[in-house]
């Protein structure tokens, strides 16, 4: 766990959750795993819970506290469901993406779920074997996976809100008759254009995906 | 992204209410509330508001902007301009919907800020399909939509983003040569 989430409050952290919640159901790539910010969810969650059973049933105090571990979890199941989704969606280029990581970058995926990535891809494979592939003549036995599962497209337009001022994006034509442009994003500011150029702000949190 | 979930991000916006009950202070993850006593006004999501409001355990108070005559300058504003106007809560929709139907014993003029706020809704919505449709037409490849709500954004997020990216695959297919034009699944 980095220095950052010593200094971080309770409040902090789920504001930090419901953020990665909105980028990675937005995003049309898998973001970097934000394993830290769910340990640290989960610690507070089954921290929370405890202290709830050792209170007498019917304590006014209780049922706030349960919607509100109901509200968190929510989010921290639909985050980890958007992760999944995408995982099985891109596997083989999302395993490709991990083997080619330098040492010292973050990782795409939590070791969970390399695991299940990695069990995908084996069981996808066996099962096209066994369906179709052992079928086929000789020399038709085996299938790229890294060509046959489309890759995510990073072209896609997403809407955007802007956390800390950038300026100088390019915006590239959409026609050829069209010019590229340059944008400065206010903070604040909200904006609609394709995620390849702002891939980057997403990553280190200049921009929020809405 | 479905509407109920924008719904429950709306939830977190704190609303004023009155309580009946007695309680000190509690410390959620989310921050502290209360303390709670009868009768004083107290801040807290609009979550747990609606949720002692159906148990009768408090009286909601409206905002400040769910006022008849605040809403008919805003409505008027919206009519007049092309542009989006700034709206008083990122979640006015939300808002209002939720406490009117919740709460609206609590809510003076009830039926009029329902139709104010539908208008209001109507107008904005209509420009954004305008906006949209001219997006498209001139295919434009960035937009700034500040004073928009996400509900609003969402009601065409689907539509717009599908329709957005399908061309891109179609108009990157006519370049020879090009990896881009993957159709994946529709």
């Amino acid at each position: 766990i980095s220095d950052s989430q010593d200094v971080m409050t309770p409040a902090e952290l789920i504001a930090k959750l419901e953020e990665a919640w909105l980028n990675e159901k937005f995003s049309p790539e898998l973001l970097e795993n934000k394993s830290e910010v769910v340990e640290c969810v989960m610690e507070q969650l089954t921290h929370m819970e405890s202290n709830l059973q050792r209170v007498k049933k019917g304590d006014a105090k209780a049922s706030f506290h349960r919607m509100e571990i109901d509200r968190i979890r929510f989010v921290l199941s639909s985050y980890l469901r958007s992760r999944l989704q995408k995982i099985e969606k891109f596997f083989p280029h999302v395993l490709e993406r991990e083997k080619s990581r330098v040492e010292g970058q973050p990782s795409l995926l939590s070791p969970e779920e390399f695991a299940f990535a990695k069990e995908y891809y084996t069981n996808t494979e066996t099962y096209l074997k066994a369906v179709a592939l052992k079928r086929m003549p000789l020399n038709l036995q085996t299938v790229d996976l890294l060509k046959a599962v489309p890759e995510p497209c990073l072209d896609s337009f997403v809407f955007l809100r802007v956390k800390e001022k950038q300026e100088n994006i390019l915006v590239e034509p959409e026609t050829d008759d069209q010019r590229e442009y340059i944008v400065d994003l206010e903070e604040g500011s909200q904006h609609l254009m394709r995620y390849r150029t702002v891939a980057p702000l997403v990553s280190n949190g200049a921009v929020q995906l809405i | 992204m479905d509407p109920s979930e924008v719904e429950f991000l709306a939830e977190k916006e704190l609303v004023k209410i009155i309580p009946n009950f007695s309680l000190d202070k509690i410390f959620l993850i989310g921050g502290d509330l209360g303390p709670f006593n009868p009768g004083l006004s107290v801040d807290v999501p609009l979550w747990l508001a609606l949720n002692l409001k159906q148990r009768q355990k408090c009286r909601i108070l409206p905002p400040d902007w769910m006022d008849v005559e605040k809403l008919e300058e805003m409505r008027a504003l919206e009519r007049k301009e092309d542009a989006f106007t700034p709206v008083p809560s990122l979640y006015y929709m939300e808002i209002t919907k939720l406490l009117l139907n919740h709460a609206s014993d609590n809510i003076p003029k009830a039926d009029e800020i329902r139709t104010l706020v539908k208008d209001i809704w109507d107008t904005r919505i209509a420009k954004l399909r305008l906006s949209a449709d001219s997006f498209i037409n001139q295919q434009e490849a960035h937009a700034q939509l500040d004073n928009l709500t996400l509900m609003e954004i969402n009601t065409t997020r689907e539509f717009l983003l599908d329709s957005l990216n399908f061309m891109f695959k179609l108009r990157s297919n006519l370049q020879p040569g090009s990896s881009k034009g993957q159709l994946t699944d529709y």
